[in-house]
């Protein structure tokens, strides 16, 4: 932070020296204290993605190269046309800054932001996934607080806006002890007419600009600029920065505004996040092309006495800024009224390409509308780690510990264990739309009421993995989201990601964020996958111990399914049915849970992803799905296949006969063979009827394949085949330790 | 005869729109989508008080909206042998309205709870449950943070036959375990004296389609038909 002496004011900023020259020189004046207050925020880390943008010039152009992309990168959301004339909405971002200060309203006020995002791009949020990161559960009392109270903001805010929470992923890593992640995302629906109704722009001179909603308070000033700071000791005196949300005024809000839409007057909408009104104005009338002519005294404060300064900068919530064609002003004001909802006409745009802002006779802004969003670009630095070496050849000790009791411990690992006492909290059914419940599926799979499509959801990273080998990591996240959503029955579609990363003037910080975005872009190339928005979060690390967090780049998808009939759960169906392991297993334990748990590792060897495996794999899985010959399917995850089976045993309680002979013809270890975590495997109920058609089927298409036993009615998994002595494992038993250890964990 | 049914939308409310889209596209109903301020009560010929936040349960769950217009046109509607039903946040603003015996207070586990849980037909006289057998088991979903019943007045309701669904296992007992959030003898809904208004924390809206119902039971559609039964019969 720096002073900076603007006549009699002096004002701290985060901007840099030569940030201030270069505005002294494009305003050819001194600015005055509430536009460089503006300045301060838009070039924020947070607003202006200086250090990232250079980087997601690889993700540009979504919207040219794919033609169902309606909207991509760097609008509010982005939207795709799914047919019969509707489209998807969705935003991925984070709200790591504020969780880590005041939990609970720093995830109702993520979830508040990010419904706001979906909201303005004209159609309605239906659903929400949190992926969220803390540090270690078991005696970690910090760990427990944060969980607890960030789970009862979203629940809180995310039931009380009848918007289910459908799905979502935890990770508990000592790295994220002193910086949790909160990364919420949000799903809206529509018809294509309504999206085309409300751009986030002020094309026209002369209609009027409408602020709507919570009234504009001295909370959040400057949220953006601390949440682009590394965590202090003091950042416990930064708590003011964080808002307040106020889930009732926010339905009201939803409804009100596609209300509004439905009539037809609305031009243009944004809501106010990060940045405030500066941010909303400046990208209605810059984006757009106006200017506007603003008055100050029309903004309703919560208190009285606030200067322009904290009125501009400002994040309160809950507030929306309407542009609205004149002839309509009465129509839109009459349903704003019915909510009861407060709003005032705050000025209207004009075609100077200028934002003023007048107290009285004074103008307190007068700003190039395009200058505030146009921040110069940091180049910055990027480093292997040094450290890296030493982890990627750490070898995998030997264990006296029996398979059966690292399964044990496994399935009962907080990183694997069911989330249960997590989403029972949420209202994961409202709206009518939810079809599979929490734990019954790979995705969240919604109905699209009044067509024949189901939109399936799924988010996730794996930051093990990513520390090891970023690249890798996130092309494997991305294998690995995408494994649900097609083990759901669904293609996927489009992507975005919020990428989670350390100070990016930390060189090695900044370069596992550009080997990750490397990843990432590959892959979807590679399988025509389209980018459509994302969010960076730097910054999530520690001043004290200097410990960035692990880098994780979260990846959500969506994808559409046609016809109930093809929606595929993963709970095990029916005794006597064929157990297939699709997809090949390396030994790649660098990162596993496996490590992790049992030898308290890091480092290893992780997963490689092999773009034309995975490609062959998911094809072959299609075609499956196409003739109709999957009962039940799960995608191989943390911990491996054992676990994933284990998984697919509980519902119904089945078991599995298994038989290793035929199958570890590599000669792996063991170890590596059962807890390897290989990406792009699927782990398969078909009958065995049609055995001899999958595997003629899969040589066709070169997939590897295994059978690898078969279900039986008692729950047991009973193992054979293996150079230990064949042993038997309890389902009953496994499924208490996988559901219970959160709750013993919490409930104290 | 053309039967109308109100939903009636109060600030909050989120399981408005799920109840209209069952009422008119599962059960083929003429019902209508009704705010708070607006609603007349002689227009229609049952109402039903949708879940949600209302007033963003703000002071307490139902409270605020228990003191909404609406409320005098409901009981009005009582009188005039209407029937009325309140689901989740609808019961809380029936209990608070005190058109129903009772309250609800915050969950034993002091948290929100969304499950499907089972419950039991305990009086099947009601006007929106005179479809159903007397011990019959429903699937249908929970979702509230407040659903702890609580009376003071427990005997003159099992006495009144007030006591309408209890929370039981799967052999239909009413024991602790399925009890999900403390309530009094496990009571999930209760109607009043003349048995027209019945209010319970389930939502019979999420449970009437086989594509959303984990069993593929589809037994909330058993409180709509029962409703129109009742209004054909006092027609009659």
């Amino acid at each position: 932070m720096r002073k900076v002496k603007l006549g009699d004011n002096e004002l701290e900023v985060d901007l840099t020296e030569n940030e201030i020259t270069f505005i002294k020189n494009n305003l050819e004046r001194d600015p005055t204290i509430t536009e460089l207050g503006m300045f301060d925020v838009m070039w924020s880390e947070h607003c202006s993605y200086k250090s990232s943008r250079p980087k997601l010039k690889l993700f540009e152009n979504a919207e040219e190269n794919y033609d169902y992309v309606l909207a991509g990168p760097g609008q509010d959301a982005g939207v795709i046309d799914i047919g019969d004339g509707y489209c998807l909405a969705f935003r991925i971002e984070s709200h790591n800054h504020p969780s880590a200060i005041e939990p609970y309203h720093g995830a109702a006020t993520g979830i508040g932001g990010i419904i706001r995002d979906i909201l303005c791009m004209g159609v309605r949020p239906i659903a929400l996934l949190d992926p969220l990161r803390f540090g270690p559960l078991k005696n970690n009392p910090h760990s427990q607080w944060l969980l607890k109270y960030v789970v009862k903001g979203i629940a809180d805010y995310g039931n009380c806006t009848g918007i289910p929470t459908i799905g979502g992923e935890v990770e508990f890593d000592k790295s994220f002890q002193n910086n949790c992640l909160v990364n919420v995302a949000c799903i809206g629906l529509g018809t294509i007419e309504d999206f085309k109704h409300a751009p986030s722009r002020a094309y026209n001179p002369g209609d009027y600009v409408i602020l709507m909603g919570g009234s504009t308070g001295r909370d959040g000033i400057h949220g953006v600029t601390f949440a682009s700071r590394t965590l202090t000791e003091e950042s416990e005196e930064d708590r003011p920065a964080v808002q307040i949300g106020d889930p009732f005024t926010k339905k009201l809000i939803i409804e009100a505004t596609l209300e509004a839409i439905k009539t037809g007057y609305v031009r243009g909408l944004k809501d106010l996040g990060g940045g405030g009104l500066s941010c909303a104005l400046s990208e209605l009338t810059g984006d757009g092309g106006t200017g506007a002519n603003i008055d100050f005294n029309k903004i309703f404060t919560r208190e009285p006495g606030m200067n322009s300064f904290e009125v501009m900068l400002s994040e309160s919530q809950e507030r929306m800024a309407f542009i609205v064609k004149p002839e309509g002003l009465e129509t839109i004001l009459n349903v704003f009224k019915k909510y009861e909802i407060a709003h005032a006409v705050i000025g209207k745009t004009d075609d100077t390409k200028v934002l003023k802002v007048y107290d009285n006779k004074n103008s307190v802004v007068n700003l190039p509308a395009k200058a505030l969003s146009e921040s110069p670009t940091i180049q910055r630095e990027e480093k292997r780690p040094d450290y890296l070496d030493d982890l990627l050849s750490q070898e995998t000790p030997n264990t006296i510990k029996s398979v059966k009791d690292i399964v044990y411990e496994l399935i009962a690992s907080e990183n694997i264990c069911s989330k249960e006492w997590i989403y029972r909290q949420y209202d994961h059914e409202v709206g009518v739309r939810s079809i599979i419940k929490c734990g019954d599926g790979d995705s969240g799979i919604l109905r699209i009421i009044g067509t024949n499509k189901f939109i399936a959801a799924s988010v996730g990273a794996n930051s093990k993995h990513c520390y090891l080998d970023p690249y890798n990591g996130a092309k494997g996240n991305l294998v690995e989201v995408c494994g649900n959503i097609i083990a759901s029955g669904a293609k996927p579609m489009a992507m975005v990601n919020c990428c989670n990363f350390g100070n990016p003037e930390v060189p090695e910080s900044f370069w596992y964020f550009s080997n990750s975005v490397n990843g990432m872009d590959d892959l979807c190339k590679k399988f025509r996958i389209p980018i459509v928005g994302g969010n960076v979060s730097f910054y999530n690390e520690d001043d004290v111990t200097h410990t960035a967090i692990k880098a994780t780049p979260i990846v959500m998808i969506v994808g559409i399914i046609e016809g109930e009939e093809n929606i595929i759960t993963l709970p095990f169906k029916q005794t006597g049915n064929d157990i297939l392991l699709i997809g090949e297993t390396k030994p790649e334990l660098g990162g596993s849970e496996y490590h992790s748990i049992i030898h308290n590792l890091e480092g290893g060897n992780p997963p490689i992803v092999d773009d034309e495996k995975i490609n062959t794999t998911w094809n072959f899985i299609q075609e499956l799905y196409k003739k109709k010959l999957v009962r039940a399917n799960h995608d191989v995850n943390k911990g491996g296949f054992l676990i994933t089976i284990a998984e697919m045993c509980f519902k119904n309680k089945l078991g599995a006969n298994l038989d290793f002979k035929e199958i570890n013809d590599e000669k792996m270890r063991i170890d590596e063979f059962l807890f390897s975590e290989s990406v792009g495997r699927f782990i398969l109920e078909t009958e065995s009827k049609d055995y001899t058609v999958i595997m003629n089927l899969a040589k066709k298409n070169n997939v590897n394949i295994d059978k690898i036993g078969i279900l039986i009615s008692e729950p047991k998994i009973n193992i054979k085949g293996l150079i230990t002595n064949d042993f038997s494992l309890d389902v009953e038993e496994m499924e208490k330790l996988y559901r219970f250890t959160v709750p013993n964990l919490m409930e104290i | 005869m053309n039967i109308k049914i109100a939903v009636i939308q109060f600030p909050g409310s989120n399981c408005d729109l799920d109840t209209l889209y069952v009422l008119n596209n599962v059960m083929k109903i003429d019902a209508e989508l009704v705010w708070h301020k607006q609603f007349d009560g002689s227009k229609f010929d049952g109402a039903v008080l949708p879940g949600g936040f209302s007033f963003g349960d703000y002071l307490r769950a139902g409270i605020i909206a228990a003191h909404s217009p609406a409320i005098d046109q409901a009981r009005q509607m009582l009188n005039d042998d209407k029937p009325i039903i309140g689901t989740c946040n609808g019961f809380q603003i029936l209990t608070e309205a005190q058109l129903l015996p009772g309250a609800l207070l915050q969950n034993d586990s002091l948290k929100f709870i969304c499950k499907w849980i089972r419950i039991r037909v305990d009086n099947n006289q009601t006007a929106f449950t005179n479809k159903m057998g007397l011990g019959d088991i429903l699937d249908i979903p929970i979702a509230h943070g407040e659903g702890r019943y609580f009376t003071e007045k427990l005997k003159e309701l099992e006495e009144n036959n007030q006591i309408v669904f209890r929370y039981v296992n799967e052999s239909g007992e009413a024991e602790e375990n399925a009890n999900p959030n403390g309530s009094l003898e496990n009571i999930a809904g209760v109607c009043d004296l003349e048995q027209k208004c019945v209010g319970l924390m389930p939502h019979p809206e999420r449970a009437s389609e086989t594509i959303l119902s984990p069993e593929k039971t589809v037994h909330g559609k058993l409180f709509f038909s029962s409703m129109l039964n009742f209004i054909e019969r006092n027609v009659k």
